[in-house]
C-alpha cells in the first residue's frame, strides 16, 4: 500500500466518511481555537442549503443549542 | 449523541463543504455548480447513513472560511446563536461532555454497539476503471479553475483539475498538471472509438508554455472511465495572468446518449485552497494485507478474529457475506477479501510500482 495513512483513510472512508484531513499547512489547534470567530462571537449571518436547496440562513438556527461539523464525502 | 440529545432540543448538523480529497474512494471530484454539491451532500446523507441531517456550504463556501478553513472542525452554538465551544477537529466525546454541562446529562448514554448504521457504498462508475495510465504529479498543489458554465448546456461530465508544483507556483516556472476527471454523478465514459480527448491553451503575452494543443492517447477499449492527464511544461506565467483553456471531448452517458463536448476555462496561478488534496494515482486502494491487519487493530478480545460488534462502519452491514465459513467471526483471510470487494467496488485502480 502506497498509503501511509491507510488506517486513517479507513477510518476517514469506511467508518467516518464525513473525517477528511487537513489540505494544506495547519495552524494549531489553539491557534484555531482564537482565531476569530473565536466563543463568544456570534455565528456569522450567512446562508447555506438543505440537501434539497432550500435556503437556509445559519440565523435560522437560533432557538436551541446547535452542534455544527463539518464534513464531506472524502 | 444525536439520539440522545435530540430529545433535550438540541440540534444537530453535517455542513457539507468543499471535498478534503477529490479522487479518492468513489473517485468523486470538486463540483462546479450547487446543483453538484447537493448531489454530493445526499450522496454523503446515504454513505454516512447518520440521521443527522445536512447544510450545504454554497459554492464560495462562505462558511468554511468563515468558520477557520478546516475539514472536520466543529462548533457548538447557543440558542442566542454565539459560539460556545470550537475545535479544530470533531471530537464526539468532548462535545458530549460539552452538552453535558450546557443542558445536563442524559438519562441514558447510547454506545456505538447501539447504532447499526445503514452505509451505501460509494457511486461506481458503470465504465471500467484502470485502463488508461495514470500519471504521477508529486508535490503538486490544485491551483484556480474556473469553468464558464452554461447551466442551459451540457453538464462538465469531465472537470479539469489543474496543478502546479511548487516551483511553478513560487516562480512562475515549472511543471502544470492538467487532469479531465469524470464526474461520477453524471455517470459518463469517454467515447474510445471516436477523437481522443483534445485541449488548446490561449495564452497572454508574457505566457510560455509547451504543448499549448494536445491530444489524450488513444484508448484501446470501447469505452473508459479513466482520467485523461497531461504534465507540461511551463517557462513563464507571471502573476496575474490569466490563461484560456478550451476542451473537447466525447462522452457517453449510457449506451445510447453520446455528446459532443466543447467547454472552456480560465486557469489562475494561485493555490486554490478550497481544492482539496488529491493523492493520484492508486489513491484509496487497499492492500489486502495491510488492510487485514489494520481492521484486527479492533480485535477487543484478542482471539485475532473479528466479531460482528468489532467491526465497524461499511463492512459490518455486510458482515454475514464475507463470513464465508460461517463462523461469526472474520478472519484475515476474509477480511483479505473484504478489501478485494473495497478495491473492486471503489476502482482505484493498483498503484503501480515506483519507477
Amino acid at each position: 500500500m502506497k498509503c501511509s495513512a491507510m488506517f486513517g483513510i479507513l477510518l476517514a472512508v469506511i467508518v467516518l466518511p464525513a473525517i477528511t484531513w487537513a489540505q494544506e499547512p495547519k495552524r494549531s489547534e489553539a491557534e484555531f481555537v482564537t482565531d476569530h470567530p473565536t466563543v463568544g462571537d456570534p455565528l456569522p449571518d450567512l446562508v447555506v442549503y438543505d440537501p434539497n436547496g432550500q435556503e437556509v440562513k445559519t440565523s435560522d438556527l437560533r432557538g436551541h443549542y446547535t452542534v455544527l461539523t463539518f464534513g464531506c464525502l472524502t | 449523541m444525536y439520539r440522545d440529545y435530540g430529545p433535550k432540543n438540541v440540534k444537530f448538523f453535517f455542513v457539507y463543504k468543499t471535498l478534503a480529497h477529490p479522487e479518492l474512494t468513489g473517485n468523486y471530484v470538486q463540483p462546479f455548480t450547487l446543483d453538484e454539491r447537493l448531489a454530493h451532500a445526499r450522496q454523503a446523507e446515504k454513505q454516512l447513513g447518520a440521521t443527522i441531517p445536512w447544510l450545504v456550504d454554497d459554492m464560495d463556501n462562505q462558511l468554511k472560511h468563515a468558520l477557520g478553513d478546516r475539514p472536520n472542525s466543529e462548533f457548538i452554538i447557543d440558542p442566542q446563536g454565539v459560539i460556545t465551544h470550537k475545535r479544530a477537529w470533531s471530537h464526539p466525546a468532548q462535545v458530549r461532555n460539552d452538552l453535558e454541562q450546557l443542558v445536563g446529562p442524559v438519562d441514558h448514554v447510547t454506545k456505538e454497539e447501539d447504532i447499526v448504521l445503514q452505509l451505501e457504498l460509494p457511486l461506481k462508475a458503470s465504465a471500467a476503471r484502470g485502463i488508461a495510465p495514470r500519471l504521477k504529479r508529486p508535490r503538486m498543489q490544485a491551483i484556480v479553475v474556473k469553468p464558464a458554465i452554461d447551466f442551459q448546456g451540457l453538464p462538465f461530465f469531465a472537470k479539469l483539475r489543474a496543478e502546479a508544483g511548487n516551483d511553478l507556483l513560487k516562480s512562475g516556472a515549472g511543471q502544470l498538471y492538467l487532469g479531465f476527471h469524470l464526474d461520477p454523478f453524471h455517470d459518463a465514459h469517454w467515447n474510445n472509438l471516436t477523437k481522443p480527448l483534445s485541449y488548446q491553451i490561449e495564452v497572454p503575452e508574457g505566457v510560455e508554455i509547451e504543448k499549448l494543443v494536445a491530444e489524450a492517447s488513444q484508448v484501446t477499449s470501447v469505452s473508459d472511465a479513466d482520467p485523461r492527464e497531461f504534465l507540461l511544461d511551463v517557462h513563464a506565467w507571471p502573476e496575474g495572468k490569466t490563461i484560456h483553456l478550451t476542451v473537447k471531448y466525447f462522452a457517453c452517458v449510457g449506451e445510447k446518449s453520446c455528446y459532443a463536448v466543447r467547454q472552456e476555462y480560465d486557469l489562475i496561478l494561485r493555490h486554490d485552497r478550497d481544492a482539496g488534496g488529491a493523492r493520484g494515482e492508486g489513491a484509496g486502494y487497499w492492500d489486502p494485507e495491510e488492510f487485514a491487519t489494520r481492521m484486527l487493530a479492533s480485535d477487543k478480545d484478542g482471539d485475532g478474529k473479528l466479531n460482528e460488534k468489532e467491526v465497524q462502519g461499511l463492512v459490518r452491514p455486510h458482515f454475514k457475506d464475507f463470513d464465508t465459513d460461517q463462523d461469526s467471526l472474520l478472519d484475515a483471510e476474509e477480511l483479505t477479501a473484504v478489501s478485494d470487494w473495497l478495491n473492486h467496488h471503489h476502482q482505484p485502480g493498483a498503484p503501480r510500482e515506483a519507477d
